[in-house]
Order: structure tokens, then sequence, then C-alpha cells
């Protein structure tokens, strides 16, 4: 019996006739419309997601569609049947692509909604009118400018550097001695007593309208990737995001390598230099970006591991490394950016977060304060996945933590073809199961130039479930298919071929990268997985999972859970946050009893040493495998290794 | 029932004081948890948590000590069954047996007392002697005295004997064999005088169970089971159900116990040990002074009661793979047992012949080791020279492991005239590096 | 927690309220002691190896291991389904590198093969072990295999020479030949399975999968080797061996682990183990070496054979099914101690 299917797409009518029990994606494709199936029409992607209008259809498969979009009509277009006339719309890629239950778009920064300048804020811009000199009162500038204080804004201890003092007669002539200063008042709040010493951090002629920007930045130095957001405390608004490859990795690409390369002759200042230029590079191309100068940046908020924070401050970082693990400084003073070498103002009053051990920096600190896990009622599980794979359980009555060294493949690096998440990086990638063949999607829509972290997470994931890969990441040369070959390091597979790609080089996936990517994704969940034993937790009494890492802004948690990076359970229990470290140092650069938070974090937090017994070891083991050498831990993947060798018999 | 790291935590103050030297009460919980520290070094702990923890914290299997005039050997305190769960703590004694009417006896505990044997660096002897009543047991507590320090076990069940015996052994602490239902009121009388620890004996749990009870109720504590079994595996099953109900907290049988290994015949005194001293056995006791079987006895003694959870190693030294000639490479590696295996294996698997230079770096593996500082190029030049690889090979030429190629120039500096070179950063490319690389 | 998988709350608190607290009022009736049993939802397979020419093979009789349903010998909850079995461990070529007490024990025969399996036969071996030699020509393999195979009827284990791709050279052509006799062909490890896995699911026979002392690693072969479509029935674990004073503590927990895991259900551990204590011991200078070793070891020849027999008695504790020896003595003794662990 044939059937009427009604097609409207991009705004257009089609029509096609087809027998009763074919599938809704062979009429599409009968009337000349395109619907994406990355996945060869397996029902394992929801990319071929359309709505049904008006009559009937049979879903063999809802997997990837929640209730209410069945509720409201939409069906898998590959799994779906025809039973009768159907009038079926066809959404636009775009729309589908936010409707699978498995996306996850990590969440913006918005400006703390409480957030008040003149409350919360330690650096104060003032206004000061001052007496103009005369033959009669010949009081000295600075003693001028300190009673304008005192009397305008009861300021009675105010200190002021050399260079400033320098400029400071031009200054105040030039605005007729009406000037705007610019001060750290952090003292005086904290203390409510106005004879604590505030510092002087700029000062400008005239009047400088109350609205306009007072620069600040939050920056994160991680091992790999250093984040920098440039902040207007005046509404706390972020008005740039920039990030970059930290300078450092140019001499080792994880924390001992650097540690020990700054032991040697002259190492600890090419490493300390190499950082300044990253940092001060990235607040170059910020400022451009808002148009703003970086000599106004006049506060800064740095977390960053422990190593990180040391070797920017140039403070000898050996013993992080060796028993018993002791770091030179946990909660660093208050420094200026001339102390450290930062282009911003030079009297920037530069806020290093405190850590908690050699291997638990500001970075978690920070982390736990972005993310809240101090807060919660629930014991909550942070993972921060990064080249230092970081792990927080607790809630608000108790935090643990520990860290265990996962490289820094999902943040592209130490990967042939990896890249940080920017344009012209593959974010998704689907493998279709019978031919092998990609889809992929690349950030910013252009030809890609490699794969950054959620893409390699995707596309792990995909080799695995057809067959590519085995459970061990062996590549499986037998697989039948131009794009699986014997490379340089052994069996690879090609992404993309140098036609389509940027560079004109194939972008491969190598049987190293698999390596570092099991290694890495064993790593994590053989941290969380130890933590939350070692404190007598399960994993299924943690309420929520949050996730930071730079592996993109989208991540696909099914494919996370499928590789075995998070563990199997409800997807509504994660949250991806993004760069947790530097989010964490926004919130304390904005806010003064967020700061003290951080340090009250810090103090209270456990540090559990993973490497005390074999425990991570054994953990490591059994889960460098895919998704786990414990297959019942992940139940969903044995569902999805299953379904798939159904479908194989059933052809 | 042990508690957790958090439930005691919230029996604490959680005020983060450090005063107990741990940065948060928290790791001092763990630490309580894993039975590393003393509650008393919390000054500010209540009293109604101390009652509790105090309780959790009671071992199951009775601590047993016994003593002599400068030794001293601990058996019990476990709380496990298998080893892998956590460790057994407490090794078995291993006693012989001599008879209080041989007339060597002197002889006999002179040469078994001075048996002394070494493994990888450790000394072993035996723990110490039983002596059997079939004569003069004052005598022979004498005679045995004189000649050991060791602890001993007198097997005797008349009580006047034994406290006349105990009596030579003033200040020490003595095992009495054994108290059955017929007389074990007289000789919980004596073991208490003596601050003896008495062994119970029956034949069966229960009535095992039955009997200390018994002797609980005469105030004596210090007991010892002798669960009878009339072979292996009846020993086995019951030596088993003892330990699950001890750990049970089932308190009648909460006692090390001992085995006599020659029950059946000296054939198979060596088998009938082996399996006691891996199966729960408390004392195992010999009848046999043979230095071979009882060499192996104490390795395999100190093999089940290694902790399991120390990384595994191998013994650093030398490894010479498919039989490698003076001109075969030399590879260096470090002694964590997985890292050796994966090396050795890819190498042995290769055909390839390579002599193998395994370095002490605790147990760690190549990167962790390197980032511990426990494998670095005075470490390797050590080894290099400490196991005088020089006078096994005609080239001088040693491949490190690619983790740590920054090491190499440092390596050169350290072994003058040796030629470094810097092999792959997996164990699997090695057999392919040493086919191309290495010509 | 493993321990108490057969208690439930009930007889946790009917311990706990043991009669210690009672004994005043009933101190000559006591109540019997309640003997906690586990209770295990998983069990070994049961795995034969060797085809009788019923089952379209030549052996005698087939040998079945495994079964277990209890951790080792546990009578009280259950009777030991089958008994571990003793394989001797023999050589395509006489060995210049065993030690001399074995020469000497075996003689003549060490000359050939079958006589050689002959004798093991006579010496009570359940199976034979046939390793193979590098210098073994795939013409010398095969014939070696078909000359042990018609001397005696005891199923057979071959091992290549362990290089991988002298293994894979030798064991597919012996594969092919002594196709139907369900033989064990051996040693799988993670690097190298696919070509063994593949021939003997061709043409009928058993694999020995071999990881290094690890459980996960142990487990990860048994996967990838099933995954290959391997029948589960047909697949003997190795857990790899250390000698007594040379890591078998390793090996003794790992075994535990795996049988405690195969109990709780794990489908990927619940395979007979096959463990190679010959192999090991007579490495060891204890067993190979009689001369400038310290008085303290004591006689040569006995210490030697105590020192296969503890390392194979620790294995057959910790739940091995199949025992590889090399002296008759240590045949005898573990044979022995066998009876009385499933007789008690």
């Amino acid at each position: 019996m044939q059937h009427t299917i009604s097609f409207t797409h991009n705004n257009k009518q089609a029509s096609v006739k087809i027998p009763t029990g074919a599938l809704l994606s062979d009429a599409a494709h009968l009337a000349g419309i395109d619907i994406g199936q990355p996945c060869g029409g397996q029902g394992r992607c929801g990319r071929c997601a359309v709505q049904v209008m008006e009559g009937t259809v049979r879903r063999r498969s809802t997997l990837r569609l929640s209730p209410e979009d069945v509720e409201q009509g939409y069906a898998l277009a590959c799994q779906t049947v025809v039973e009768g006339d159907v009038a079926i719309y066809v959404p636009p890629q775009e729309k589908i692509e936010r409707r699978l239950t498995t996306d996850r778009v990590v969440a913006e920064v918005t400006v703390p909604e409480e957030y008040e300048y003149l409350q919360d804020q330690t650096v104060r811009r003032i206004h000061l009118e001052l007496t103009p000199p005369s033959m009669d009162d010949q009081t000295d500038d600075w003693a001028r400018l300190q009673t304008a204080f005192r009397l305008q804004h009861r300021f009675e201890n105010v200190t002021c550097s050399l260079n400033l003092l320098q400029k400071m007669g031009k200054i105040l002539r030039e605005g007729d001695w009406n000037v705007t200063a610019v001060v750290d008042v952090k003292n005086v709040i904290e203390s409510y007593e106005t004879d604590r010493p505030i510092r002087l951090l700029d000062l400008q002629p005239g009047m400088v309208d109350e609205y306009s920007p007072l620069w600040g930045t939050a920056i994160d130095i991680g091992t790999t990737t250093v984040t920098l957001w440039l902040v207007d405390m005046v509404n706390g608004q972020v008005k740039a995001q920039v990030a970059e490859y930290n300078g450092q990795i140019a001499r080792g690409e994880d924390v001992i390598s650097r540690i020990i390369y700054a032991s040697k002759n002259g190492g600890g200042q090419d490493l300390r230099q190499r950082v300044l230029d990253s940092i001060n590079s990235l607040l170059e191309t910020a400022c451009k970006r808002v148009n703003a100068k970086a000599e106004n940046v006049v506060k800064a908020t740095i977390s960053g591991n422990s190593t990180m924070m040391h070797l920017l401050l140039g403070i000898p970082a050996e013993n992080i490394r060796l028993s018993p693990f002791i770091t030179a400084v946990n909660h660093p003073p208050i420094l200026t950016a001339r102390d450290i070498g930062l282009n911003t103002n030079p009297e920037a009053s530069v806020d290093c977060l405190p850590g908690v051990a050699s291997y638990v920096g500001a970075d978690i600190t920070a982390g736990v304060l972005s993310s809240g896990v101090n807060v919660m009622d629930e014991v909550t599980l942070f993972l921060d996945v990064g080249t230092n794979g970081e792990t927080v359980l607790g809630n608000r009555d108790w935090l643990v933590t520990c860290a265990c060294s996962a490289g820094p493949a999902f943040e592209g690096a130490g990967v042939v073809n990896g890249m940080r998440a920017t344009q012209g990086a593959i974010e998704e990638v689907w493998i279709n199961s019978d031919t092998l063949e990609p889809t992929y999607r690349v950030i910013g829509g252009g030809k890609p130039k490699g794969i950054c972290g959620s893409g390699l997470i995707a596309l792990l994931s995909e080799a695995f479930l057809t067959g590519i890969l085995d459970k061990a990441g062996n590549v499986n040369l037998m697989a039948g298919s131009s794009r699986v070959r014997e490379g340089a390091h052994g069996g690879e597979y090609v992404v993309a071929w140098g036609v389509e790609s940027e560079s004109g080089e194939d972008i491969v996936l190598s049987r190293v990268d698999v390596d570092n990517l099991l290694r890495a994704k064993a790593a994590i969940y053989a941290g969380f997985t130890v933590l939350a034993e070692t404190v007598g937790i399960s994993l299924e009494g943690v309420s929520k999972v949050l996730v930071g890492g730079s592996f993109g802004k989208y991540i696909n948690v099914e494919k996370a859970v499928q590789i075995g990076l998070l563990p199997d359970m409800d997807w509504s229990r994660f949250e991806f946050l993004g760069n947790t470290s530097v989010k964490g140092a926004y919130y304390a650069l904005l806010d003064w009893r967020k700061r003290e938070q951080v340090t009250e974090i810090a103090k209270r937090m456990t540090y559990i040493e993973l490497s005390a017994d074999n425990s991570f070891y054994e953990a490591f083991t059994s889960a460098l495998f895919l998704p786990h050498t414990d297959l019942s831990k992940f139940p969903s993947v044995v569902e999805a290794l299953t379904s798939k060798v159904e479908d194989q018999t059933s052809e | 029932m042990a508690l957790s790291g958090i439930q005691i935590y919230k029996m604490l103050p959680q005020t983060n004081c450090k005063e107990c030297g741990f940065p948060t009460c928290l790791a001092f919980a763990m630490k309580l948890a894993a039975k590393q520290v003393e509650l008393g070094t919390c000054p500010y702990v209540s009293e109604e948590s101390k009652k509790q923890l105090a309780e959790s914290a009671a071992p199951p299997i009775r601590l047993i000590t016994l003593k002599a005039n400068g030794t001293e050997l601990k058996v019990g305190n476990e709380v496990v069954m298998f080893r892998h769960e956590k460790t057994f703590y407490n090794k078995p004694g291993l006693f012989l047996r001599v008879k209080a009417s041989d007339p060597d006896l002197a002889k006999k505990i002179a040469a078994a007392n001075a048996y002394k044997v070494s493994y990888v660096g450790m000394e072993f002897t035996l723990d110490g002697f039983a002596i059997e009543a079939d004569g003069d047991l004052t005598a022979a507590v004498k005679t045995v005295r004189s000649a050991t320090r060791h602890p001993l076990i007198l097997i005797a069940n008349d009580a006047a004997l034994l406290d006349s015996s105990l009596s030579l052994l003033a200040g020490e602490g003595t095992l009495i064999y054994a108290a059955d239902s017929s007389n074990y009121e007289a000789l919980a009388e004596v073991a208490k005088k003596h601050k003896a620890a008495l062994v119970v004996k029956a034949d069966s749990l229960d009535d095992l169970a039955d009997l200390t009870q018994k002797v609980q109720t005469k105030g004596m504590e210090e007991i010892v089971l002798d669960l009878g079994g009339k072979n292996l595996g009846e020993w086995l099953m019951r030596s088993t159900q003892a330990r699950r109900l001890a750990l049970k907290n089932f308190k009648p049988l909460g006692y090390p116990t001992i085995f006599f290994a020659a029950q059946n015949g000296p054939a198979k005194e060596a088998v009938y040990a082996a399996q006691a001293i891996a199966k729960y056995a408390g004392f195992v006791v010999l009848d046999t002074f043979a230095p071979e079987m009882i060499y192996p006895l104490l390795v395999l003694r100190e093999n089940i009661y290694t902790d399991p959870q120390k990384p595994i190693q191998v013994q650093p030294g030398v490894y010479e793979i498919n039989s490698p000639k003076p001109e075969s490479p030399v590879l260096v590696t470090t002694n964590f047992s997985i890292t050796y295996f994966a090396v050795a294996n890819e190498v042995e698997g290769s055909g390839l012949p390579a002599w193998l230079v395994v370095t002490d770096a605790e147990g760690m593996s190549v990167l962790t080791a390197w980032a511990a500082g426990k494998f670095d190029a005075e470490r390797i030049a050590k080894a290099i020279k400490g196991f005088n690889v020089a006078d096994k090979v005609s080239r001088k030429r040693i491949v490190l492991p690619g983790h740590v190629a920054v090491l190499s120039g440092e390596v050169e500096e350290e072994l003058p005239g040796w030629e470094v070179r810097v092999g792959p950063r997996e164990a699997v490319d090695l057999p392919a590096f040493m086919k191309q690389a290495l010509n | 927690m493993i321990a108490s998988a057969g208690l439930d709350m009930a007889d946790e608190r009917r311990l706990l309220d043991s009669p210690c607290n009672d004994i005043d009022e009933t101190p000559e009736e006591h109540m019997p002691i309640e003997i906690p049993k586990d209770k295990w939802p998983g069990n070994i397979r049961s795995i034969t190896i060797g085809a009788t020419s019923a089952e379209g093979g030549t052996r005698a009789k087939a040998v079945t291991v495994g079964g277990g349903t209890t951790m080792p010998y546990l009578q009280f909850e259950a009777p030991t389904t089958n008994k571990p079995v003793i394989a001797i461990e023999i050589k395509s070529r006489k060995p210049d590198d065993w030690s001399p007490l074995l020469a000497e024990v075996w003689g003549e025969a060490m000359n050939d093969p079958a006589q050689w399996a002959k004798k093991a036969q006579e010496a009570g071996a359940d199976l034979i072990v046939l390793a193979l030699t590098v210098e073994d020509s795939v013409e010398d393999a095969v014939k070696v295999v078909k000359s042990v195979l018609s001397a005696t009827g005891l199923p057979l284990i071959v091992w290549g020479p362990g290089q991988m791709e002298k293994d894979n050279e030798l064991l597919v052509p012996i594969s092919e030949a002594a196709k139907g006799e369900k033989l064990v062909l051996g040693i799988c490890e993670d690097k190298n399975y696919r070509t063994i896995v593949a021939t003997a699911m061709a043409n009928g026979h058993l694999v020995q999968a071999r990881a290094p002392m690890d459980v996960n690693l142990s487990k990860q072969l048994n996967i990838l080797i099933s995954d290959m479509g391997m029948p589960k029935d047909r697949i003997l674990m190795d857990p790899t061996t250390g000698a007594l004073g040379y890591g078998i503590e390793y090996g003794y927990s790992v075994m535990e682990r795996l049988r405690l895991a195969a109990l709780q259900g794990d489908a990927m551990t619940q395979f007979p183990m096959i463990v190679t204590p010959g192999f090991e011991a007579w490495k060891t200078k204890e067993s190979k070496v009689g001369e400038g070793v310290p008085e303290a070891w004591g006689d040569w020849i006995t210490r030697a054979i105590h020192w296969e027999t503890i390392t194979a008695l620790s294995l057959v504790e910790s739940g091995a099914d199949i025992i590889v020896l090399r002296h008759p003595e240590s045949v005898n003794r573990i044979k022995e101690a066998v009876e009385e662990l499933i007789t008690a």
C-alpha cells in the first residue's frame, strides 16, 4: 500500500509516495531532501530528527529524544516507519543539534546577580578635589593629596609608590587639582578600620566618568593553556575572553618536566619569562579587542596549579616533586604587577589565589568556589579535566580532593592532530557504522585544522563503537576502509583527508593518540573512583557531577561516558562548567567575600595522596580499557554495543 | 565494624585546629580509619566519641604475645580473610617440637637455635621451641632455656607439673598446650598465675567455642585455639570457619590458632606447614629440624605476609633476556614489577637478546620514579656501576626509556665512556627500536 | 565485604548476640555455632580438554577442569566439582638449561618427546604440556606433536617457544594438523593473541591466556579473546606464576581475587586457571643449583622438590585448576595433597 508523505523543509514543500513499512529517511531521500545521517542510519546520533505534523508513524527507537520531543511529534527519520499518509516538518540542522539529550553546552558566564561594585570590590575609583596651593599654603603635593583623601573619604593612611610620586605633580596640575585616584581599599573594607593602609594604584587628571570601565583581569595559568578574562569591575562584566597554549610547553608538557627544567641553570628564569610572555600577549589581545589600554588594568587575580604559581613568581619549585612534596608557598601575599612583570598598570594589585598542596593548587580552590561544591547540601563531585586531573568530592560539611597526572590530551595537546577548541577545530564526529565514513563539525564552520578535546572524545567513542578500535584501543587494520591504515605510529584512522583540511595534510587519530587519550581518561576516572572509595562514598550517592575543563564549549555526555571518562549515570546529573579555574578567579576578582571564601576552602579541603597504596594503580589499570574492564559499571555502553550487534545480524 | 573516615570525622570536633599534626580533621579521621594514628592525638575529642571509636577499633582476633628473655613474638590482630583486602599482619610463629625424654635434647636445641638463613637481605630464624613432657619437664625446660633465648611452648596436661616448670620461666610469656574440657579449670589457673597463654582444644568448633567461653569466665583471655582436623582439607575448613567467625566478631573464636604440621607423618610435614602458613595459623609446630624444609617455609611465610598494598617490586639487578652476549644492548628500566614485565615481555617475545638493568626506584614506574627523583642520572649510573655491567658487555652502550630522554646528557656525564641512547617511550616499540636503531 | 556475602543482617545480629553473653544461664547446653557460608551467584566454568574418538579426536580420555562454586576446597559449602589436575612439562628437544636433578630423573627419555610423554604419564600426569623451542622448524614441530599424541592418550597442551612470530609460525600448522583433538594452544598474551585464537577457533582447540599477574589485565585479555568470538568454554586463564621467594605472593593474591570475582558473577574471570610452578620453581637458584649455595639451604634435592611442591601447593590453595610440574616426586606430593583437600 502506498502512502503520501509531504515534507516541509527550508520553507519548501515536497511530497512523495512510498509503501507501508518504508523509513521516513528513505521517503526524504526520494523527495530529494538531505537529512543528515552521520551515524549511518542506526539511531545512534539523533541528527535526523524530524517533526511529524499529521498522520501516524511507528517509531522503532526514540533513543536521543526526550519524552517532550516525542510529545511534540519528533521522530528519528532513520528509525521511523511509515504506516499512513503523513506530513513531516524537517527542521534546520542547527536546531536539531540543540535538541539532543546528550548535548551539554558549557554554562555561560554571567555577572553574579548580587554584584555591587561599591560594596564588593576592593579596588575603587574615587574623585578628589584638592585645594590648589598658594603662597599661604605651601603644603607639598603628596601631603595635599593625603589630606584630600582624609577629608573627602576618611582614608587616613594612603601609601604610594615611588613611580607615582614621580608623576604626581604633573597629574595634579594637569587636572587643575581635580584628580581621579584608583585605590586598593581591601585592608579597610575587611577590617572596617579607616586607618589601615590603603594603596594608591593610579592617579589620573580630572574627573573620570564614574561609569567608565575600571579594568581588572582574571587569569588561569594552566599547565597547557593560559586563559585570561578582561573584566570591567564597575559593572562586573567580562568584556573579553582569550586563551592560548602556555609558552612553557616548549620546555616540557607536564609539571614535573617544568620543575626539573626550572631547577637547571637559568631554567626558572626562562619558564618565568615564557609564561609572562603568554600572559602579556593575551592581555594585549584582550585589551585590543575592547579598545582598552593594558596600563589601565589595575587589578589581577590569578589562579593556577601550585607549580605554575611558583614558576610565575620565580620561586624554586623543586620540593613540589620530591617527597614529602612541600610547596614553598600555598598562599602568596598580595603583590604588584611590577613585582611580577605583568604589563598592566605596574601598581596593579596582583592576587595569587591560595592552594592546598603541591598537587592541589589555586586552580582547584578557585574551581570549588565557582562550581559551588563547598555550599552544596548533597555530596557533589567536581572534576577538573586538565593536564592534572583534579577531583573534589564533598559538600558544605567536608571536602576531599586528589590529583593525578592525566596529561594534556583533552586540551588537544600531545595528540598528533590535536588543537585547542578554537576556529577550525573538529568539535564533533560521527562515524557511519557501515562505511566507516565520518561526519564532523568544525568550530567556525570552515576547513578543519585539527581536533579539540570534545572532538577527540567523540572520535574515540565512535571509533570504538564502530569496531575501528578494540576495547584495548588497538586499531583493527582489517576493519575494511581505506581510512583505517598503518601509520607512522602504528594503526591510525583518517578523520579528514588532505583535500578537506586547512593544511592539506590528512587529519588522523593515531594509535599513540588513542593511548594518550586512554591514559588521560583512565587517570581521571581512577582518580575520582578511588577518592570516593577512600572516604566511603559510592558514586550512586553523588547527586551531581560538575565537570570543568577546556575541551570545548560543547560536549556530548554520552560519548564521554562511552569512553569511560565519566561514570555511567543519568545524564541529567552532569553539568559542564568550562574553565572553572578562571571563573573562580573572576568571582574572587570581583568580590572580596568570595575571595575570603577561597581562603576558607583552601583551609578546610583535605588532600588525599593517591599514590599511598595500590588502589589508584588498580583503578587506573582497570580503567585503561574501553569503556572499562568492569563492563557492569557501564550498562548503557553495553546496551549500545549489543544493539550494534543486533543491527548487524538483522541485516 | 570498621568505620569509614567520614563516619569518624563526624565524631571529631571539625575545627581543623591542626594540633594533631594533620591539616584537617578529615585527614586525621582517615588516618584513624586506617589505624595509622592514635585517637589520643586529638586533644579535643569528646569522651563519648572516644568510647564509640574505641569499640570500632578493637581487633577481632586477639593479639597474643609470647616472650622470653630478649625475644618476643606477636601473633593475632588479623583483620581479613584474604591478604589483598588489607594485609596479614603478624607472621605465624614457627616452632620446633622436642621431647623432654630426648637424650640429645641439648644438642638438638643448640643446632636448631643456631639456625639462621638470609633471604633478600633479611635474616630468618625459628621462633621458638615446644617441649613435650614425656620425660622430666622441669629438667628439660632448664636444658632448653640454657640453650636458647626464644619463647617456649610447654606440652603437658598436669597443672602441678606446669606450675613448677613455669616457675623456672618467670617473667616470660610462655604458651601452655593444651586445655580440654577435663582440665581447663586447673590449667587456666596456672596460666593466669604465670601470665602464660593457654591453648584450648576440642574436637569441634562448637565444643571449642564452648570451652573458650568457660576459660574466659575464669578470667583468662590469653587464649590460642587448637582446631583439630584430621587432614589438610578438614583443617582448611575449620581454619576458614574460625577466621570467618572471628572476623564477624564472634568472640569465643577470636584468637590465633596453633597447628602441628607433622601430625600425619614427616613425609607430609612440609605441605601441611605450608598450608597452615597460608591459611591463617598463628603457630606452626614442626617435628623435623631440616634446613631444606625450614628455609622454604620461612620464605613462604615472608611472602604471604608481605604487605600487598606496597607497590609490587622486582629485585634490582641485571636480567638476562634471550641469553645475551657481550655485544647485546643494555636496556635500563625501574623495578616496578609491571614496568619490568612490560619491558621484559616485549624483548623476550621478540627473541632479541639484551641485558636488562633494573634500578632501585622504590617500586615506581619510570615516569613516577623520575618525577619523584628516584630515577635520575645518578641512580642509573650507580646501578650500571654497582651491577658491574661493564664487565659483561663488549660495547658500552645503554638505552634509556624514552620518557626520560631529558636525562641522557647527565647520564653521559655520570658514565664516562658509555654511549647513551634514548629508546622508545613505550615498551611495545622496543623490538622495532632494537632492530632498527641498535646496530 | 566479600566474606559477608552469604550472611544477611539477621545472621550478623545472631553472631553479635553470641552465646558469650548468656553463658551463665546455659553453661552446659550451648547453642551450635552458625557457620557462615558464602553463597555465590557465579561459578567457574567447567572446561574440557582433549577429545576422544567419539568426540572427534584420538585421546583415551578427556579431562574436565573448573566448575568450582566456592573458594577452593571449602567442602562445607559445596563439594569440589572437578579436582585440580597435574600436567607434566616436556620439551620438543632435550633442554640444556634444566637442572641436572631433572635430567637425572627423566634420563634418556628427554631425548625423545614421545618417550618422555609416556614416562610422564607413568609418573601420574593427567595432561602433557609440550613446550616447543625456537630451533624447531614447522615440520619438526608438527611431527613432534603427532608423535606425542600417539605416544599417550592424555590430552595435550602445546606452548610455542614464547616469541611472537615463532609462536604464530609453529602453532598455526600444529593447530591444523591436530584439528579436533581439543589441544590447548599457548601462550596468548595481550600483544599476541589474534593469530593463536583464530587458529584455535577454526580447529576446535582451546587457548591459554596469560596476563602478567594483574586481575585487570587478565580480565582484559579474556574480553579481547571473547570479543573475537572464541567460545567461553575454550579459554584457560594463566595468571602468571611467581615461584616461592620470587613473587609467589602476587600471583597468589591475583588468583584469589580472580576466583572471588568469578564467584561474584563476573563472566570474564570464570575461566579455570593454569599455573606453571614447575617452570618457575626450577628456574630459581634454590632448585637449580647444588653447589656454592649457603649451608642453611640444606640438602639440594629435597630442597628443590620442596620448592616446587610448596610453590604448587600455595597455588592449589589459591584456586589453580591445572598445575604444570616438572619433577615426578612433586607430582606425587601434590596429588596426595589434593586428595586430602577434596575428601575432608
